[in-house]
């Protein structure tokens, strides 16, 4: 599995095909994620209704999705362990893993959340 | 709980509100007036993401049940407006009548319409909602114990829409439904997706307190109901006016429809149920009257081999329970009524024939007897027909028809003979006309009317007395085929039923080879050689059917005497130790005659060769009378008449018999025919070979089969009491009785005549304690 993980991290950081454009975060504090909503939508419930017909916003044929009340590096952790399953704590001061429980609960990672609070 | 809710539609302004208030009241205005814009199919001026978290801050704040109560009551009065403006304007015209006013059921099929648009709504709308409140699904609604919100929209749509408790809604729903499938009964075009919405509809709506659908609460029963009754009506006019075959059809096809049907736009569950409906009405109420059907029934049916109806009839009927119970006895009995019809006809030949007995025309006797054999084989045909393009070859059905047919074939006594002699018939000159395949296939059908015969014994005395004439007269026509015969009877019956059988052959070969030494040692004699060609078979007395104890009487010429002599030297020579005895009636001789226009082979009997001997002592023109002949021949009489017969009145006339007549008085005089001619060279003097016995004779068969069932029974007794040298009564009878079914049914009289006997004679004695036990006597 290292490979699948290692090679979907990968088209995190440099996105490729890419359909979805998520806005975080608010004020100075913003960041776009480059992001493909086959991926989204298979691992994750919230992801499957945001961008399910019924909901999407496109601009320029992309997807525009914003999430304002998370921070970047928060989101950026949630988006790694969308791709790949796997997220490292241990680099990460306590505030943003705090941030990390708040937005996993809310966007029903239950898994993330119980590994979250665990830690 | 949450009394203090908001007012839908508007919010107040906050009068006092402190800061989770004001939060509480903001987000539930947001989401309520989002709600509300779903239901305007507004849903594109929402945000997914600023909804999901309003809810969810709700939710974070305890205020779970608010926004759940909130929800349910925006919806309700959501579907409480739909009620009013879309579903009951769309009411068909003056409910129930409307089926009479409006036979089109438009009205009913438009509100159908009405209805699955606002389910399909009410759907689209809360599969949203649900997305929007997945978070209050996930935590809320699971610690609250309360349905998810998809599921509380199906329980307000169940309550407020299908059976509000304001509006008719439901009554017309289900007239509507059962309207509309009415309708298509009577063939008209209905709409079925509409039919089919509202069913799926009712089939995602569950009942409260059953747990079941309110497909399966509120339309499953009266649906069944009033199908119950329409075909409850429909059966009464169709067996009235069809006759079975378009009776079956149209029940074919309503079977057909209602599985449609089902298949269509109904539940998979209600498909026994209606099918039971229609099989019950259709089918189980008119059995007996669309079998009993005068002209077109099941008896018509079989007799017109209409095997497309007939085979209709098996698989519609075999849909219940009495079904091929019914069919199988009406068949049955026609078969033993057409059996008992081909018994008749027999019987009344040989009354007839019985009144021309002296007639002497023998071959009438044997071809009443493969007269009914044959039509018992056409009619075994015609109903293994039947079974297999009809009845999917139905066990049940082959040992119901097997039944009947043992049951005639029974009823004719003379069965055995009968059949024995249509063997006979067909090992004899059948193969002229017949391939070996056509014989033996013949022959295989009628192994299968031999299994019905109960008399196995009977048959086989027959057929050894059949097959020792075709083999001692030479006219078996292919050995294969009488040892393929045999082969057939042993697989049936087992090897005793045919070692004598099979002993009889042997004899015939083994005769041969001894002929073959015979005329090596005549070569190699000094002895006078005999005058004629002498043949002999040498014949095993007890594989044999006759008497072979004693010869008959006959005055042979004296060198056949002669010759006689040679052959019984050379074989006692061979076999010290037995007996030979001369079968004079049995033999066959080939002699020449000159007559005027030229010679002749002919190929007589041994009596009728020494008939005709006495005739070579005789002047031109002078006669013998019947006595003279009795007299110096000294053949028995019957054999003699026959013989006679056989010269002076068959087709060819070797003697010229004076009164004329087909039969001999005594008194008769016969002279050589000097006139005879004939177109062949070789001319071979038929003898009746086989023929139906005479009742004297049958008498004597009976005689000897009811000694020979004497001698198996006590055989049997021994045999089972030697193994378990102490029985009680009925026991000992049971078990005899299994013993010798396969060959005949003894009957308990009978074995108990047998049990005395075998007491008298000491191999058993009565139990001293209870007279109904048995005990073996070493």
């Amino acid at each position: 599995h290292l490979n699948l993980s290692k090679d979907l991290s990968l088209l995190l950081d440099y996105p490729d095909d890419y359909n979805v454009i998520i806005q975080v975060g608010e004020n100075q504090n913003t960041k776009e994620f480059r992001t493909h909503s086959v991926i989204l939508r298979a691992r994750s419930s919230y992801f499957k209704s945001a961008l399910s017909s019924n909901w999407i916003r496109k601009k320029d044929n992309m997807i525009i999705f914003s999430k304002p009340d998370l921070t970047p590096t928060c989101f950026d952790m949630i988006l790694r362990y969308i791709y790949t399953g796997e997220f490292d704590l241990t680099k990460q001061s306590g505030e943003n893993i705090l941030d990390l429980l708040v937005a996993s609960d809310e966007l029903l990672f239950e898994e993330l959340f119980r590994h979250v609070q665990d830690y | 709980m949450s009394s203090r809710k908001q007012p839908k539609g508007k919010i107040r302004p906050p009068k006092k509100p402190n800061s989770a208030d004001a939060q509480f009241n903001d987000n539930w205005d947001r989401l309520a007036q989002a709600i509300r814009e779903i239901h305007k199919k507004n849903a594109s001026i929402l945000s997914f993401e600023e909804l999901y978290r309003n809810a969810y801050n709700m939710v974070l704040h305890k205020n779970g049940d608010k926004l759940y109560n909130g929800v349910r009551e925006v919806i309700t009065q959501h579907l409480e407006e739909v009620a009013v403006s879309q579903v009951v304007p769309a009411f068909p015209l003056s409910g129930a009548s409307s089926s009479q006013t409006n036979p089109n059921g438009a009205g009913g099929a438009n509100f159908l319409k009405v209805l699955k648009t606002v389910w399909e709504d009410h759907t689209t709308c809360m599969l949203m909602i649900r997305d929007i409140l997945m978070y209050m699904d996930r935590v809320y609604a699971k610690t609250a114990n309360v349905p998810l919100v998809y599921d509380l929209g199906l329980d307000l749509f169940r309550d407020t829409i299908v059976r509000s408790q304001n509006y008719p809604i439901q009554n017309h729903l289900l007239e509507v439904l059962l309207q509309q499938i009415k309708l298509e009964r009577e063939n008209e075009i209905i709409d079925r997706t509409n039919v089919k919405a509202s069913i799926d509809m009712l089939l995602e709506l569950t009942d409260a307190s059953t747990k079941d659908t309110v497909y399966a609460t509120d339309f499953e029963n009266k649906f069944l109901e009033t199908s119950s009754e329409y075909y409850r009506v429909e059966g009464q006019m169709l067996v009235g006016e069809y006759d079975a075959p378009e009776y079956m059809k149209k029940v074919d096809k309503r079977l057909n429809e209602e599985e449609q049907r089902v298949r269509h736009y109904l539940s998979q569950t209600t498909e026994p149920k209606i099918r039971n409906i229609v099989e019950e009405e259709l089918i189980s109420k008119h059995l007996k009257t669309v079998i009993e059907m005068e002209n077109s029934g099941l008896i018509p049916m079989l007799r017109n081999e209409k095997m497309d109806d007939l085979g209709r009839m098996y698989k519609l009927f075999g849909r219940v329970v009495k079904g091929h119970d019914e069919m199988k006895s009406a068949i049955s009995d026609y078969i033993r009524e057409l059996g008992k019809a081909i018994n008749e006809t027999v019987t009344s030949n040989t009354t007839a024939e019985g009144g021309n007995a002296a007639s002497g025309d023998k071959q009438t006797g044997a071809t009443v007897a493969v007269r009914w054999v044959q039509e018992v084989l056409d009619l075994k045909d015609k109903f293994d027909k039947v079974q297999n393009l009809a009845l999917s070859n139905d066990k049940a059905f082959q040992t119901s028809f097997n039944e009947a047919f043992e049951y005639f074939i029974n009823k004719n006594s003379k069965s055995p003979e009968f059949i024995s002699l249509f063997i006979d018939d067909n090992l004899k000159k059948g193969l002229k006309g017949k391939t070996e395949e056509e014989v033996d296939s013949v022959l295989d059908k009628t192994i299968t009317l031999f299994r019905f015969i109960g008399e196995k014994d009977v048959f086989e005395r027959y057929y050894k007395q059949h097959l020792a004439k075709r083999l001692l007269l030479g006219r078996s026509v292919s050995d294969d085929a009488e040892r393929g015969m045999i082969g057939k009877l042993k697989v049936e019956c087992g090897y005793q039923f045919t070692t004598k059988l099979e002993g009889m052959f042997n004899d015939m070969r083994i005769s041969s080879d001894t002929m073959t030494d015979f005329k090596e040692y005549l070569d190699k004699s000094v002895l006078e050689k005999p005058k004629l060609d002498l043949s002999v078979t040498v014949l095993t007395s007890t594989f044999w059917p006759m008497n072979l104890s004693a010869s008959p009487r006959c005055n042979l010429p004296p060198e056949l005497t002669k010759a006689c002599g040679t052959f019984q030297n050379f074989y006692l020579g061979r076999h010290s130790g037995r007996r030979l005895t001369w079968q004079s009636n049995m033999g066959t001789a080939d002699i020449r005659g000159s007559f005027k226009a030229r010679k002749h082979e002919l190929n007589v009997s041994t009596y009728q060769m020494v008939i005709l001997l006495m005739f070579n002592d005789k002047q031109d023109g002078e006669s013998l009378s019947y006595e003279q002949i009795k007299g110096e021949s000294d053949i028995p009489e019957a054999d003699l008449k026959r013989n006679l017969q056989s010269l002076a009145c068959a087709k060819y006339k070797i003697l010229v018999k004076e009164p004329k007549g087909k039969e001999i008085n005594p008194g008769d005089q016969f002279n050589f025919n000097n006139d005879f001619t004939a177109p062949l060279q070789r001319i071979k003097i038929q003898t009746v070979a086989s023929k139906v016995e005479s009742e004297g004779e049958r008498k004597e068969t009976r005689e000897k089969v009811e000694e020979a069932r004497k001698h198996q029974t006590e055989a049997a007794i021994v045999r089972i009491m030697k193994d378990r040298k102490t029985m009680e009564h009925n026991l000992l009878i049971a078990e005899v009785v299994k013993q010798l079914q396969s060959r005949f049914m003894p009957n308990p009289a009978l074995i108990k005549k047998r049990i005395e006997a075998l007491i008298e004679r000491e191999y058993l004695e009565r139990a001293t304690g209870d007279r109904r036990v048995y005990n073996y006597l070493a």
